[in-house]
């Protein structure tokens, strides 16, 4: 079985190379068949791609330790879900799982534009054949996760098992959905080429591509949140967010891929900014790959790097390639990229958005220059300069604030102009709010100058919202009579761009909640025997007991920690320290979160002090981040909505077929 | 049409020096150096800094708690180089002797009072295979 997963990578790799000539011949001669086949040897190569992928499930599943990946990320005692969770946990696996979602965009890409796109798909197609040809070389020749363990060792080789921080069930979700987002972006990329190479700037490339850029965009944002969320549950620091090299290079093309999202409209509706957004699509790609390297090449110290390999310097020599690449293919097409029509006036929707774009590529450009500090001052310098999250939370937080306050600006102007009275209009409740808002902070004691900004924000997009769908239901009503809610579904159906996006704002303002929270965290590390309590704000955590208990492959020191309010006990939390018998008895903590509305109680047990009997805790009240979590579910939701074709769309749909 | 050109113009320009210079401003004064021991050590009195970031192992037998466990007291070493260290907290779960460790804090007097305190988990992730004489045979 491991032989049938090497050898159908490498056919892949002669069929992947097969469709690269034959669509390089059907450009040079436009003989159809050549297009056909390039095709299909693209398709099949994809389909190669997926065999050898359930080939190495297969063989995690069935614990072949002759093969030496399975040997180092599973055991027999591994869980079957997380074997499974093995296909993402080492390198060789990971960067196989990469080329079968990209089998799958490519299959998927080939079979919704078998109709549509003629003159765009071919060089589509060179585009993504050029990025899994580079993935299947990588892989074959440098990191096969097929390879079999030497003869000799081969017998007595019992797995190692996963990594017990990994067995988690987010873990089972979040690599797959980083992974669909970070190689999704290879879609709307190719067309971005497509469009250059064969000069159709018009809009068509960025309208077929707009679900193709939601998707993992989308898939991007629920990836980097339940990353967060992992953090949270699992690492035992009571943060979900650190500004980790990993992180950030996750966040970056999340970043270049929003603000693409944002002007491509105007580019729909006033055909302008069409150079600015070649430019953002191709660097969100880049910033993909690019990611990729920062994670795999080890050149920067992370928590998360895998082991530095002599890969970097073959994903470093991608990504030179695909900027020098993009930046000829920009220059040769300058001039046509050009705009014809021209911003009228400041306070219009296009300058909104125009504003909107400077701050989110002004906020990549932050997080790239500290996420890259560290080799550019070694370059520079000679000594290694870091910088970590005081640097990032100190320029990210003013940065964010002006976006709040861009989100809610942006939806209140008008196209074109926006009159003094329009402006009055739709201005007058939101900055009433936030006034308000503001003083009440005030008056309750809040000082701090970022939190009380971020709420009086918070407040400001909200009524900014409220007001413009009470307003649109209202103009619905006057003109059908439907009932409220009718008229709300139908607004929402007929613009869902328009209206999808507002509940994505809404999610993200939610999120913002949930930061302002993090201001006010508090927390303590203390020693407790039995009995004893200590007080944080209004509670009371008190040692009840703590036991030790033996299970299948670990053994737990339990901790049960009684915490009241005012006398009344509001839950028994009961945080562990796991000792991994099967992993060289590696430690871990289980942290005990007991999750209310607007606040979490969070207790970690650091271990026990033989001497004097009693045990050390970390105790902390974390303030709103359940708000964050909500808000990316409701990001999700907002973002389906606007994915999920229109009643209209469907009509054309049906038409089309019948 | 030509003035309102201009506005924009001066208004991306302003954007952009404002976001270069707040990037420069908060990189001066958030830089960490990253040195080796020997660096921090031979370079005394000639950082500008008092914050430092380290990377080194955990000398084997080192690890001193202070008696209520909320402190730890170390060496850390790399290559021949040696460091005392303090970290007041709670230390992560994979910290034990021979440990891959990176630390951030102030260096006063020989000792550097750590507030930061990660272990690696990359050694954790390619551990080397080694045959086992327990296991039994396996394979397909």
């Amino acid at each position: 079985m491991a032989l049938l997963g090497s050898t159908t990578l490498q056919l892949s790799l002669a069929f992947c190379g097969l469709a690269f000539v034959l669509n390089a011949m059907y450009l040079a001669n436009r003989d159809g068949r050549f297009f056909v086949g390039a095709q299909r040897g693209l398709i099949a190569s994809s389909l190669l791609i997926l065999i050898a992928t359930f080939s190495l499930v297969h063989q995690l599943m069935v614990s072949n330790f002759s093969v030496e990946y399975v040997a180092r990320y599973s055991s027999a005692a591994t869980p079957t879900m997380y074997k499974f969770a093995g296909l993402w946990a080492g390198m060789e696996g990971s960067l196989l799982f990469w080329l079968a979602i990209l089998g799958i965009y490519v299959i998927l890409v080939n079979y919704l534009n078998r109709a549509r796109n003629r003159s765009l798909m071919p060089i589509v197609n060179v585009v993504m054949a050029i990025v899994m040809l580079f993935f299947l070389m990588v892989t074959i020749f440098f990191e096969n996760p097929f390879t079999m363990l030497p003869e000799g060792i081969r017998m007595q080789v019992r797995g190692m098992g996963l990594n017990p921080l990994l067995q988690h069930p987010v873990m089972l979700i979040h690599p797959p959905m980083l992974y669909l987002g970070y190689v999704g972006f290879v879609v709307p990329f190719a067309f971005a080429v497509a469009a250059l190479t064969t000069r159709r700037l018009d809009a068509t490339w960025v309208r077929s591509t707009r679900r193709w850029t939601l998707l993992p965009w989308l898939f991007l944002a629920i990836g980097i949140i339940l990353g967060g969320r992992w953090a949270y549950v699992e690492l035992g620091w009571g943060g979900y967010w650190a500004w980790d090299p990993v992180e950030n290079a996750s966040f970056l093309p999340w970043l270049t891929g929003t603000a693409y999202l944002h002007s491509v409209i105007i580019q729909e509706k006033k055909n302008m900014l069409r150079l600015w957004n070649v430019i953002l699509i191709m660097a969100t790609f880049t910033l993909t790959i690019f990611g990729t390297y920062l994670t795999r090449s080890g050149i920067l110290s992370s928590v998360h790097a895998f082991a530095g390999t002599e890969l970097g310097i073959w994903f470093f020599g991608f990504v030179m390639l695909i900027i020098v690449a993009c930046v000829i293919l920009v220059l040769m097409r300058k001039d046509e990229l050009a705009s014809r029509n021209r911003l009228e006036s400041f306070t219009s929707r296009e300058s909104g958005f125009l504003f909107n774009n400077m701050i989110f590529v002004a906020l990549a450009l932050a997080v790239l220059w500290g996420t890259m500090f560290p080799i550019l001052s070694e370059a520079v310098r000679g000594t290694k300069i870091t910088v970590g999250s005081p640097y990032f939370d100190r320029i990210t937080t003013p940065i964010g604030l002006i976006l709040l306050l861009m989100i809610g600006i942006g939806p209140l102007l008008a196209w074109r102009r926006t009159s003094i009275g329009t402006m009055r209009r739709n201005f007058t409740l939101p900055m009433g709010a936030a006034i308000v808002v503001a003083a009440v902070c005030m008056l309750l004691g809040i000082h701090r100058i970022y939190p009380v900004l971020a709420i009086a924000l918070v407040a400001f997009v909200l009524t900014g919202i409220v007001v413009e769908v009470v307003r649109g239901i209202g103009a619905r009503r006057r003109t059908s009579g439907e009932s409220s809610l009718r008229a709300f579904l139908n607004m929402v159906d007929k613009n869902r761009s328009r209206y999808g996006g507002a509940i994505v704002h809404l999610g993200v303002l939610l999120m913002f909640v949930g930061f302002v929270g993090k201001a006010f965290t508090v927390e303590q590390d203390t020693t407790l025997r039995t009995g004893e309590s200590t007080h944080l704000q209004d509670y009371v955590f008190t040692l009840e007991k703590h036991y030790t208990v033996e299970r299948s492959n670990h053994t737990a020191l339990i901790a049960d920690i009684a915490v009241s309010r005012a006398d009344k006990l509001v839950t028994v939390l009961k945080p562990e320290k796991r000792v991994y018998t099967d992993q060289n008895n590696q430690p871990n903590s289980e942290v005990a979160i007991y999750s209310k509305p607007l606040e979490d109680l969070y207790a970690l047990v650091g271990g026990e002090n033989p001497e004097s009997g009693s045990v050390v805790l970390k105790i902390m009240i974390n303030p709103l981040v359940q708000m964050v979590w909500l808000g990316g579910i409701i990001l999700t939701i907002g973002t389906i909505v606007a994915i999920w074709p229109s009643r209209t769309d469907r009509r054309l749909r049906e038409k089309r077929l019948a | 049409m030509k003035n309102q050109r201009m506005r924009f113009a001066i208004l991306i320009v302003a954007v952009a020096v404002v976001t270069f210079g707040w990037i420069t401003i908060s990189t001066s004064e958030e830089e960490v150096p990253y040195v080796a021991i020997s660096e921090l050590l031979e370079g005394q009195g000639t950082w500008k800094q008092d914050r430092f970031r380290l990377g080194g192992l955990v000398e084997a037998g080192s690890i001193a708690y202070s008696y209520d466990r909320l402190a730890v007291d170390f060496v850390m070493v790399q290559g021949e180089a040696r460091l005392p260290v303090h970290y007041s907290g709670l230390t992560p779960d994979m910290f034990q002797d021979e440990t891959e460790v990176i630390i951030e804090g102030e260096y006063r007097d020989g000792v550097l009072y750590a507030d930061n305190l990660m272990t690696k988990c990359a050694s954790r992730y390619e551990v080397e295979i080694t045959p086992d004489e327990t296991a039994t045979p396996q394979g397909v």
